[in-house]
């Protein structure tokens, strides 16, 4: 007995207790995006508000709307596959927030890098298209059909702006990028490197965030918000959340390409809400594009601009 | 088909229980709690679907837009009846619009709220002695708050918000569970008006039974007379007319205008 316990104990001296450090990472990014999120949404409506010389939603109001959507006490379903998407929806942000080091905390960004966390950011898109093709909705159906051809367009310049990134720091990690632009200051930040590429970068935002001249998949008065047509309760609910996730998404991983990541958390929640302004801003003084005219003006300007960029960095 | 003057008249309404959750009897402590907040969360979030065919939809921008800005109160326009909560009547509402007003009603998922602005829908108002319009909404669904006046001021639309907010927060404005638990009485008004066949798109009464909000009056003569004519519910069919597109293109071609 006694080779027993000696050989339990040994084990036990030998486990590497850090992975329970990456366990509460894994927990903590989600829910500190999610914080941000919801002062994302908040900003972006009292933008709105300002803009149109309103006072705006109260400082909770992202929170209460989730709540209630929650709450509701009758929920309408379409099926197995219409939560799935939800959950797919969200899943793929959350997957997304994980692999975005922020500052304190890497996350699996050492394992993960750029490509992956591309790919987690187009799987809400296609799980919202299963779950809208069982709400059998022609409005649905046609908001996704749009989603996914926004997706065709911004993502042309958005691939482009990756691999020239990606060329300049001669790496995929995501922590090198913020390593090497945080130690030579602010003259090595992909701003100031790159400029060509972060304007496509911040066209291909906006069109990612889907704000305004580019907000052809929800066009409210068109389609009835499309995607969101058949979506109550907690299914509304699930795509505030995703809303929430989507937006901080987008100002963080721009924030890590172009503007040096963050040292602390002030300076990076700071800059992330700098960055997501500029697209709700933008979007409030914007019509919206028709669909083929969006494509037109992704695959003709910020792909232009955005192998320019890449002419200027390769050399 | 049962002709119109064969549908029973529907009863005197039955007395409604106020703040009566539904389902079983909360034995948590934390529920108390937790039902406090999700009723404060819910009347400082409304989403607004507004059915604006009556005059009285023009007092709705100014109280909507930076005038009078519902959404500092936390109300907001929504576009489709599954996103909503308050369902707004601005006015009038024809026999035709009714129907739409009622089954865009049985869509909305509950809690959901029905305002009813401008006395046209309080007691018809000055169409009172039209053939064609409904007179009293709250025979047709059960409202929450109704707003007179021809047509309210805005600050009486922003006051009549309050006044529901308040309802909400306090649980009072359940008036959604009156449309189950009595569902024959309105259900009865609208056969009146409609005709014995007129059916909905939504089973209220299977909803009734899912959601535990089964009442005494549920089920009674009128629903009776529409499950006699009861077609089943089924899915849309959704196809694209291809020998329509396929006529149509090779018109185009032998004009020489293909697009
Ligand atoms: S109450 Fe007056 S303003 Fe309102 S719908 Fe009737 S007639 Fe129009």
């Amino acid at each position: 007995m006694d080779w027993l316990s000696a050989m339990r104990l040994d084990a036990l001296a030998a486990v590497d207790f850090h992975w329970l450090g990456l366990v509460l990472e894994l927990m903590l990014m989600p829910l500190i995006a999610f914080v941000a999120g919801l002062g994302l949404v908040l900003m972006l409506r009292k933008i709105a508000a300002r803009l149109q010389r309103r006072v705006g939603p109260p400082l909770l109001q992202p929170l209460w709307d989730i709540i209630k959507l929650h709450a509701k006490e009758t929920q309408t379903s379409h099926g197995l596959i219409h939560e799935i998407g939800i959950v797919m929806a969200i899943g793929g942000y959350v997957a997304a927030v994980t692999l975005l080091p922020v500052p304190g905390m890497n996350g699996l960004a050492q394992q993960g890098g750029l490509i992956a966390l591309l790919y987690m950011t187009m799987i809400p898109s296609l799980g919202l298209a299963l779950g809208v093709g069982q709400c059998a909705n022609p409005n649905g159906s046609i908001g996704i059909s749009r989603a996914l051809t926004a997706m065709l367009a911004y993502d042309v310049p958005m691939v482009i702006v990756i691999f020239g990134v990606a060329f300049h720091f001669g790496s995929l990690n995501l922590v090198h990028m913020i390593a090497a632009q945080q130690a030579g200051g602010v003259a090595t930040w992909g701003m100031v490197q790159m400029p060509l590429l972060a304007l496509a970068g911040l066209f291909a935002l906006q069109g990612m965030l889907g704000k305004q001249p580019f907000e052809i998949y929800v066009a409210p008065a068109e389609i009835a918000t499309g995607p969101m047509v058949e979506m109550g309760g907690k299914f509304l609910g699930g795509l505030f959340v995703m809303q929430c996730f989507q937006l901080y998404t987008g100002g963080a991983l721009y924030v890590t390409l172009f503007l040096g990541g963050g040292e602390h958390w002030l300076t990076f929640l700071f800059k992330v809400f700098v960055v997501t302004a500029i697209p709700m801003t933008i979007a409030m003084v914007f019509p919206r594009y028709r669909t083929e005219d969006m494509v037109r003006l992704f695959w003709k300007w910020p792909t232009m601009i955005g192998l320019l960029g890449i002419a200027f960095v390769m050399n | 088909m049962t002709h119109i003057d064969q549908v029973p008249t529907p009863g005197a309404p039955l007395p409604v229980e106020i703040g009566v959750k539904a389902g079983a009897a909360r034995t948590n402590p934390f529920a108390r709690v937790f039902d406090e907040l999700v009723r404060f969360a819910q009347s400082r979030s409304l989403f607004m679907l507004h059915y604006c065919t009556g005059c009285g939809a023009v007092e709705l921008p100014p109280a909507m837009t930076s005038r009078f800005d519902m959404e500092r109160l936390g109300i907001q326009p929504m576009v489709s009846p599954r996103q909503a909560d308050i369902l707004l009547i601005t006015g009038y509402v024809s026999v035709k619009t009714l129907k739409r007003v009622i089954l865009t009603y049985e869509q909305m998922n509950s809690p959901k709220y029905v305002i009813g602005i401008c006395s046209c829908t309080v007691n018809g108002g000055m169409y009172w002695q039209s053939y064609a319009t409904a007179k009293k909404l709250n025979d047709y669904m059960p409202v929450d708050i109704y707003i007179a006046g021809c047509m309210p001021r805005p600050e009486a639309v922003i006051e009549g918000l309050r006044g529901l907010i308040e309802n909400i927060r306090t649980g009072r404005a359940d008036a959604w569970k009156d449309y189950y638990r009595r569902y024959d009485y309105y259900l009865g008004n609208q056969q009146r008006l409609f005709g014995a066949d007129w059916q909905t798109s939504t089973d209220v009464i299977a909803e009734a039974r899912h959601y535990d909000l089964f009442g005494p009056a549920t089920l009674g003569a009128h629903t009776a007379l529409l499950e006699q004519h009861q077609r089943p519910l089924e899915a849309l069919e959704m196809r694209i007319e291809i020998p329509e597109l396929m006529r149509r293109r090779s018109r185009s071609d032998q004009d020489g205008t293909a697009q």
